[in-house]
């Protein structure tokens, strides 16, 4: 098996009183996509912000075998991550083709002072492709406040897919959207997937997570309950009992995103 | 060791005005989230409304205690007023506009006070008793414990308000998050309303006992909000015990630095002790406290609705400067003298306001201290060539990188924390910069000013006394006023590019969402870093042309109230647009606005008050109606409409697509 591009061993955090994670250990493989589900409250986006520095917690976490534990976020994000936010974030003073084109790039110094005293425009870096790749190559010039919640979404995925990053991180991507919104993000992130990018996805959609990726974790109170392909984690009675509930069945729903 | 007590003991007045403040600081936060920079005014205001009634100045003077419960009366009402213009109406902006808010009311009421009142310092006949007692054998005014008591007992029952009632629960839960708070049945507008009384009336109430003891002063009363933001950072804006506590030691050490510095062995200069002292202190405090307490310094949950203001494209600039550019031109050579001055010192400014917008438009940071960094580049330039005989160009590139150096010193001590708090360190050095540099016989340029020699290049004058004179043949010679004509419009394309680059996105996005920017990879911290080095050398570079412009720097141009009110008209005309730096530049003291004003409409000797009032009152009605600011309105209509019909054929092709049409 090739060595993992994403691997966090032993995350740790703690809220105030609440440990929000205990010891979780997840690795993203080249070419995959991991799940990563739970219900409100379990930890998914304390562990995202655990990996990408924005959480204190103990544990390591490596990048292609390199160990970004101590960086801080952007040091991070420059070592490789991208991450999408569950409420999205976006620059609203920025034009969505702005906003990726602070993701797209990381200037030196000198780059910067000579774009200073130079036409600042004319330098600006391409971002056509991560907003192709996502289908939304029309919205390049309107602002973030004249999308809607699923453009929105779109439009942050793309901003963490734009730096050509080792894995991403994604927050609930299909939160918000419906059934045939969400299987269309679905094909958007397989073919990203096949395209050389792993990624972890949280999301509610159990259908989508257990369509599109290769594996699955599974936390409950900061502990991951149960690991393996989809059609395994699914039957696993503890997933049931403690995700699914008693009534489990193929395309329940759960815990949707308020 | 008794003076060293009798000391100690005679700063609890002084300390316990500034608790008094640090409470009201605190309340503001906890009821609104607001960084309350007129907490000091409501001193003033108290002190001013107590000494009337007292008096017989609105023609009957009352007793001591009816006097009071009237004045109390007043703050409530002055309170609910302060709430109905400035806060309410912005509960859902942003933390910047809030603060700007507060901003306003400080300038609209000193402005009221000093028109009203005048500017001579009163003596507010005193409340509590003269008598002394006797600790340690040093004869102390009992009044001085009477008033250290009283805002302990102050402090206390805030806090046990606050732990104990429905209301201090609410107002706890809503500084959490603001839905929380309307689960406990309250709404986030009685929470706000309910502290900002409180705070008013408990300030205001503090500010009437103290005002015979610690002065009756428009000018230096509302300053005092730099110690007891020092105290209010320290009990992380939270806790009344500590905020209290703080601004009593604040207090204490101020009175034994005063007792300090008549003994032989404080640092002495042309034999009187050397000033500002104490005001270097209350800075480094402030910095010891962002350090210390910077990164757990509470985030509010406030549902912040609307953002910042919008930043409009920078484009077709060459058409924009132009004609500009070119009216100035000819202004410089064919009108009056005094309107020669009045442009040239037009430019000047607008090279200064054009900081503000990097700072504060691009960076999302309110920063005040760039009007002291210009006074600091103007005397080191006058210095260097008085000391050491360097002059043109040697000397204006030494000053503005030695001014540009300190900015860059204040800005990384704020570093740390997230939000607003950068105007905190900026207020307490600009005012440490003033009383510290400025005031220093040695440094500062004393009552008549360092002189400045005119620029030579070539044996050339550049002057504003070169030989060529205007149209009616006097000075000042148009030759600085055009060359700072070019300075200010290659500044100005400078600050105009920035926006449109990558340095310039990223500044943005850090003004937006400081998580979501590091998420993209941004440095946040160099980031921030670059923009005060930046709005520092465009104000070091003002600096050093304002020695020119006057061929004198004299410490009164650089006080920080002006560079209040410059910060508040930009952000009154268009913090994120140039423009908005231009026109408030025409409108700085001694330029063209302020000139016809006095020529035409106000007497000469009130119009910086007026300027004053004009831009505290329009700051507010600004902030309620035009959030963004008078020009960026109208600018992003233009802007939102050009791209409607540029993309909008693309946005309905995508909205009609099944994974847009959410
Ligand atoms: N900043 C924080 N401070 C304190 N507690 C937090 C913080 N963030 C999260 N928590 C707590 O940590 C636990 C895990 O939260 P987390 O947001 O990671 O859950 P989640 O799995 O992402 O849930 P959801 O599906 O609702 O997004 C929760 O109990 C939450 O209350
Ligand atoms: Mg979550």
């Amino acid at each position: 098996m090739p060595s993992p591009v994403l691997s966090a061993r032993g995350i740790s955090v703690r809220y105030g009183g609440v440990q929000a994670l205990s010891g979780v250990d997840i690795e993203v493989r080249p070419g995959q996509i991991v799940g990563l589900i739970g219900p409100n409250g379990a930890g998914k986006t304390t562990f995202i912000d655990a990996v990408t520095g924005f959480a204190r917690c103990t544990g390591s976490v490596e990048v292609a075998g390199r160990d970004i534990g101590r960086m801080r976020p952007h040091a991070r994000v420059q070592a490789g991550l991208g991450r999408t936010w569950q409420a999205v974030e976006l620059f609203d003073a920025l034009t969505v083709a702005e906003n990726l084109a602070v993701a797209a790039r990381r200037p030196a110094l000198w780059t910067t002072i000579r774009e200073l005293l130079t036409n600042a425009e004319a330098t600006r870096p391409p971002v056509g492709h991560a907003l192709e790749a996502l289908g939304i190559e029309g919205l390049a010039e309107a602002m973030p406040g004249e999308l809607s919640e699923g453009q929105r979404k779109l439009v942050g995925m793309a901003r963490a897919f734009v730096g050509d990053p080792k894995v991403v991180l994604l927050d609930e991507p299909a939160a918000g959207l419906d059934t045939d919104e969400s299987a269309e993000l679905g094909k958007h992130l397989r073919r990203l997937g096949d395209q050389g990018t792993p990624m972890l996805l949280i999301d509610h959609d159990i259908n989508l997570v257990f369509a599109t990726c290769d594996h699955v974790v599974v936390l409950e109170f900061g502990q991951v309950i149960a690991t393996g392909r989809p059609a395994d984690v699914r039957r696993d009675p503890r997933v049931i009992s403690a995700y699914l509930g008693s009534a489990a069945s193929d395309d329940i729903k759960v815990g949707e995103e308020s | 060791m008794e003076t060293l007590v009798l000391f100690a003991l005679l700063g609890l007045g002084s300390g316990a005005v500034i608790a008094g403040i640090a409470l009201g600081v605190v309340l503001s936060w906890r009821g609104s989230g607001t960084i309350n920079l007129a907490a000091g005014a409501t001193v003033m205001v108290a002190g001013y409304v107590f000494w009337a009634l007292r008096t017989g100045f609105f023609g009957f003077a009352l007793q001591t205690v009816p006097a009071i419960v009237l004045t109390l009366l007043f703050m409530a009402l002055y309170a609910v007023v302060v709430e109905l213009v400035a806060v309410r109406p912005l509960r859902s902006a942003s933390p910047l506009a809030k603060l700007v808010a507060s901003l306003g009311v400080l300038l609209l009421t000193q402005a009221l006070v000093l028109l009203i009142f005048g500017s001579a310092p009163r003596n507010s006949p005193s409340v509590l008793t003269g008598d002394v007692v006797s600790v340690f054998g040093v004869a102390v005014p009992e009044a001085q414990f009477i008033l250290a008591g009283i805002v302990v007992a102050l402090a206390g029952g805030l806090a046990a308000l606050y732990r104990f009632t429905r209301f201090g629960l609410a107002t706890r839960a809503a500084s959490e998050s603001e839905r929380s708070a309307a689960l406990a049945g309250l709404s986030p507008n009685v929470i706000s309303l309910g502290n900002s009384v409180l705070g008013h009336v408990a300030t205001g109430f503090v500010g009437v006992l103290a005002a015979s003891i610690v002065g009756l002063s428009a000018t230096t009363l509302p300053l005092l909000i730099i110690p007891a933001l020092a105290a209010a950072l320290f009990a992380r804006f939270t806790s009344f015990g500590v905020a209290c506590a703080v601004s009593l030691l604040i207090g204490i050490s101020e009175s034994l630095l005063y007792q300090a510095s008549n003994e032989s062995w404080f640092p002495t200069q042309n034999g009187s002790a050397i000033p500002g002292v104490q005001q270097v202190v209350e800075f480094l405090l402030i910095v010891i406290a962002l350090w210390w307490r910077g990164s757990s310094l509470p985030l509010r949950g406030d549902l912040v609705e609307r953002s910042l203001p919008m930043v409009p494209d920078q484009d077709r600039l060459a058409a924009r400067v132009a004609p500009v550019a070119i009216a100035c031109a000819v202004a410089l050579v064919v009108l009056p003298s005094d309107f020669r001055q009045a442009v040239a010192t037009g430019l000047v400014a607008t090279v200064l306001c054009l900081s503000f917008v990097v700072i504060m438009g691009y960076v999302g940071q309110l920063s005040v201290v760039q009007l002291a960094l210009a006074g600091v580049a103007g005397f080191v330039l006058s210095h260097l060539e008085a000391a050491y005989g360097i002059g043109f160009p040697l000397a204006p590139i030494l000053a503005i990188a030695a001014a540009t150096v300190l900015g860059v010193l204040i800005g990384a001590s704020a570093l740390r924390v997230r939000g607003v708090t950068l105007v905190v360190v900026t207020l307490a050095a600009a005012i440490a910069i003033e009383q510290f540099i400025f005031a220093n016989p040695d440094w500062g340029g004393g009552q008549t000013g360092a002189p400045v020699e005119s620029p030579k290049l070539f044996g050339l004058n550049l002057g504003a006394d070169a030989s060529f004179r205007g149209l009616d043949g006097s000075l000042p010679s148009p030759v600085f006023g055009l060359l700072a004509l070019v300075v200010t419009v290659v500044l100005y394309l400078f600050v105009a590019n920035l926006r449109r680059g990558d340095l310039g996105r990223r500044m943005l996005a850090v003004r937006s969402n400081e998580r979501a920017a590091a998420a993209a990879g941004v440095n946040v911290r160099a980031v921030k870093i670059q923009g005060f080095a930046i709005a520092s050398f465009l104000a070091s570079i003002a600096g050093v042309m304002y020695a020119y412009d006057f061929r004198t720097v004299s410490a009164n141009s650089y006080g920080t109230m002006s560079a209040l009110s410059l910060v508040a008209s930009v952000y009154v005309l268009g913090v994120t647009l140039v423009q908005g730096g231009v026109l408030a530049g025409f409108g700085a003291a001694g330029a063209v606005i302020p000139l016809i004003l006095q020529t035409w409409v106000l007497p000469e000797s009130r119009v910086s008050i007026y300027m004053q009032l004009i831009i505290g009152a329009g700051l507010l009605i600004q902030l309620r109606f035009c959030p963004d600011g008078l020009l960026v309105a109208s600018a992003t209509k233009r802007e939102r409409r050009a791209r409607a019909s540029r993309a909008g054929k693309a946005l309905t092709a995508v909205g009609a697509k099944p994974q847009g049409g959410v």
